[in-house]
């Protein structure tokens, strides 16, 4: 196999100077990269969110005394944020279709604020109603997760 | 009569003489015709990049099924290896063999699912035997659940129960990765 074939001498008997690489080898090599790749490849990401439930042993805090029990009750009415003394309603809006929707923004906005007065917060319990979609569920977690509370434990309701 | 290709034809004489017959000899064409491989290179080295920036060293952890449409999440981490328990709209399934159906579990206050915990069991027996003497990798009690969006949590309550009762305290909600911010959704009052 040839790296580059030299051209011919010339009439004049000097040996040219370009030389012409063989593509083919190397033609080769990127079309079984291309099919190794194309049968490798992953086109859907996954993501995890990882949960405690309430059975299982929770992460211990560092800080605890600058910490709160923070509750966020998913019902079919809306959000409820509750912590000690305190309770914040975020009642459901209307979505994009009509139909009323969980209000993740003000819940984000909330969480934030939260989260500027409590910066070592990181556990949350989640507490959904039976009836709450899996969908709105792990939009939830994944706020929480968003705004820093790794710590998110899912507990039922009631 | 023969079929003789249209030109100028010299005569018998003419066609035998050396000084003549050069005249009307034409030159052969080369049967070899040489193909631009340039851009057919830039072209596929161009896929293998992509391709490789889109490579993935962990590989499918999920078996995406067509009856399980999976939520979004922006926040995610990456998803370990680890037993799957997937639940569609018919039923729910441990490393792809049935243990229950989705409508039994939505049925009833009972919090536990018998089969789903059987089946955990065995897997964290099988994960202890293997890894007996390996102290690198002690039983994490990992699991991913991977649901369809429109699952209520009833279900997926029984299974978080199901998990903590066979010692899968390490529970994954599944989830499509995207990037960026949330996008806004619901419509303000």
């Amino acid at each position: 196999m040839a790296g580059a074939a030299p051209q011919p001498h010339t009439k004049s008997g000097k040996k040219a100077l370009d030389a012409e690489i063989n593509l083919v080898p190397f033609i080769d090599l990127l079309s079984c990269c291309i099919s190794f790749l194309l049968i490798t490849a992953v086109w859907t990401q996954i993501a995890g969110l990882q949960i405690s439930s309430s059975g299982g042993p929770p992460e211990p805090q560092q800080k605890q005394e600058q910490t709160v029990d923070l509750k966020l009750l998913l019902t079919d009415k809306g959000y409820q944020l509750t912590m000690p003394g305190a309770a914040v309603e975020i009642p459901k809006v209307a979505s994009v279709s009509g139909q009323p929707a969980f209000d993740r923004r003000t819940l984000t906005d909330k969480l934030r604020t939260l989260k500027a007065s409590l910066p070592d917060q990181t556990a949350i319990t989640v507490q959904p109603e039976d009836a709450i979609a899996y969908d709105d569920l792990v939009s939830t977690v994944d706020i929480c997760l968003g705004e820093q509370l790794r710590n998110v434990t899912v507990a039922p309701l009631n | 009569m023969a079929i003789v290709e249209p030109g100028k034809r010299p005569g018998p004489r003419i066609e035998r003489s050396r000084v003549f017959s050069k005249k009307f000899t034409r030159g052969k064409k080369t049967g070899y015709a040489s193909l631009m491989l340039t851009s057919l290179v830039d072209m596929f080295t161009i896929i293998v990049i992509f391709l490789l920036m889109n490579f993935s060293a962990n590989g499918e952890v999920l078996y995406m099924s067509k009856d399980i449409k999976l939520p979004d999440a922006y926040h995610g981490a990456q998803l370990e290896r680890a037993p799957v328990i997937s639940v569609s709209g018919d039923a729910v399934t441990f490393d792809g063999h049935q243990v229950a159906s989705t409508d039994e579990l939505l049925k009833g206050d009972v919090l536990g699912v018998p089969e789903l915990e059987d089946a955990l069991r065995d897997e964290r027996r099988r994960y202890e035997t293997i890894h007996a003497e390996d102290v690198e990798h002690p039983f994490r009690g990992l699991v991913n659940v991977q649901a369809d969006r429109k699952i209520s949590f009833k279900v997926i309550k029984r299974i978080m129960f199901a998990c903590n009762q066979s010692g899968f305290g390490n529970i994954n909600f599944a989830a499509l990765a995207k990037e960026g911010e949330a996008p806004r959704k619901v419509a303000l009052k």
